[in-house]
């Protein structure tokens, strides 16, 4: 909203450094997360590789469900490395926000629309790259005009919206998030100890509403994702 | 519309996008080498591993069904030739034992007939040789007799008669 952000520009390309500070810090937990969980890992699994194994369970069951086949195979790792990175993404912000003299530093990355297109460009890129690898080129082309020729340009849209509602949706979630705990914050140090003894409680309410719309976004994000990148590597008839 | 949606960022920054791209190729290998790929691969162990138990289970329980049912069937076996051996060794018995009765009957038939014979033999020989006593006897006696009172002609009569007697014994013989 009205944050202010440290920008540079490095070869007249611009950095928002606060994105990229949030990003590699998210990117940093989730290694040393899964990084603990997987110490002495053993045929027997002991707490920590039971823990990593229901959640890889997990994303492995999201793309199962889209692609029950063999070909799903290639995406586990990808699933779970991106399910990961934005449940983290989008719970660091609810512990953490760093603003020094007015400028953000740290928040989370997913409330930034950049960071959101980013991932979902990743996701598309993948989709169509799989879909030319897995198809052929004809084919690949060929999926724009089906079922008939006149949904073409349908189709084309499709791409589009596609890219806009992945990112958007996560953005949107994470960001309204971040707004209502900041609009939450300032209440609480608006009239002195009455009203933060008022925000107290709706801010943890708010927060915990945030750490399950933060969990439901990831696994949304992912579950989409998987969907798009069935739809273009599976030959429809 | 783009400008409309994206609040709070007043321009793209292309260097986020790019962070964003190279911070999650180098997660996603970090991620797929030091946890995910290790960790799949138990899992996939274990699965593996508890499909061949599985199915080791199974075999073992086949093969400890087959064989209790041979030793069933072995254990029937061996009775049904006890039974045989048994019978055997009573019908062998049976036989034995008739045999010897026969044997038995037999020598004591013969043993019978031998006993009969000896004694019609014995019969016999105290006949004749009571015969030949009576006979020497009476010759004795006769002669004795003779001696005592025979006169010339009943002496001549008498030695007729003997020699007749032998005669006749002669043309019998």
């Amino acid at each position: 909203m009205d944050d202010k952000y440290p920008i540079i520009s490095i070869l007249g390309i611009r950095f928002n450094l606060a994105n990229c500070l949030s990003v590699l810090v998210s990117a940093v937990l989730v290694f040393a997360l899964v990084f603990f969980l997987s110490r002495k890992i053993a045929l027997k699994p002991t707490k920590r590789q039971n823990v990593l194994e229901w959640i890889i369970d997990f994303t492995n069951g999201i793309v199962k469900g889209a692609m029950p086949g063999e070909e799903g195979k290639q995406f586990y790792l990808f699933t779970f490395v991106m399910f990961m990175f934005i449940f983290i993404s989008n719970q660091l912000g609810l512990i953490l926000q760093i603003k020094v003299h007015g400028v953000t530093w740290l928040k989370s990355p997913t409330a930034n629309p950049i960071i959101t297109m980013s991932l979902a460009m990743i996701v598309l890129v993948l989709a169509h790259y799989f879909g030319v690898e897995r198809l052929g080129f004809g084919n690949y082309m060929k999926s724009y005009i089906k079922p008939v020729g006149f949904f073409l340009p349908i189709n084309i849209i499709e791409q589009f919206t596609n890219f806009l509602t992945l990112s958007l949706r996560l953005y949107g979630n994470i960001f309204a998030g971040e707004v209502l705990l900041s609009l939450l914050v300032k209440m609480a140090f608006s009239h002195g100890p009455a009203t933060m003894l008022v925000t107290a409680p709706l801010q943890m309410i708010w927060q915990g509403f945030s750490v399950f719309i933060g969990a439901i976004q990831a696994y949304v994000f992912v579950t989409l994702s998987m969907v798009y990148i069935s739809e273009k590597i599976e030959m429809e008839d | 519309m783009f400008s409309n949606l994206i609040v709070g960022a007043s321009e793209a920054y292309l260097g986020d996008s790019l962070f964003v791209l190279v911070v999650f190729i180098i997660l996603v290998a970090l991620v797929g080498k030091f946890a995910f790929g290790p960790v799949s691969k138990m899992m996939q162990d274990r699965s593996d591993k508890i499909t061949n138990d599985l199915d080791n289970a199974a075999r073992s329980r086949e093969d400890a069904a087959k064989l209790a049912a041979q030793r069933a069937t072995e254990l029937k076996n061996s009775k049904s030739e006890a039974v045989e051996i048994v019978n055997a060794a009573k019908q062998n018995g049976e036989k034995q034992r008739e045999g010897m009765v026969k044997l038995a009957q037999e020598e004591v038939q013969t043993l019978k007939q031998n006993a009969k014979k000896d004694i019609e033999q014995s019969r016999l020989d105290a006949l004749n040789s009571a015969r030949d006593d009576v006979a020497q006897l009476s010759i004795e006696i006769a002669s004795k007799l003779i001696k005592k009172e025979l006169s010339v002609t009943d002496q001549k009569s008498l030695i007729n008669s003997y020699i007749e007697g032998l005669d006749k014994q002669n043309e019998i013989r």
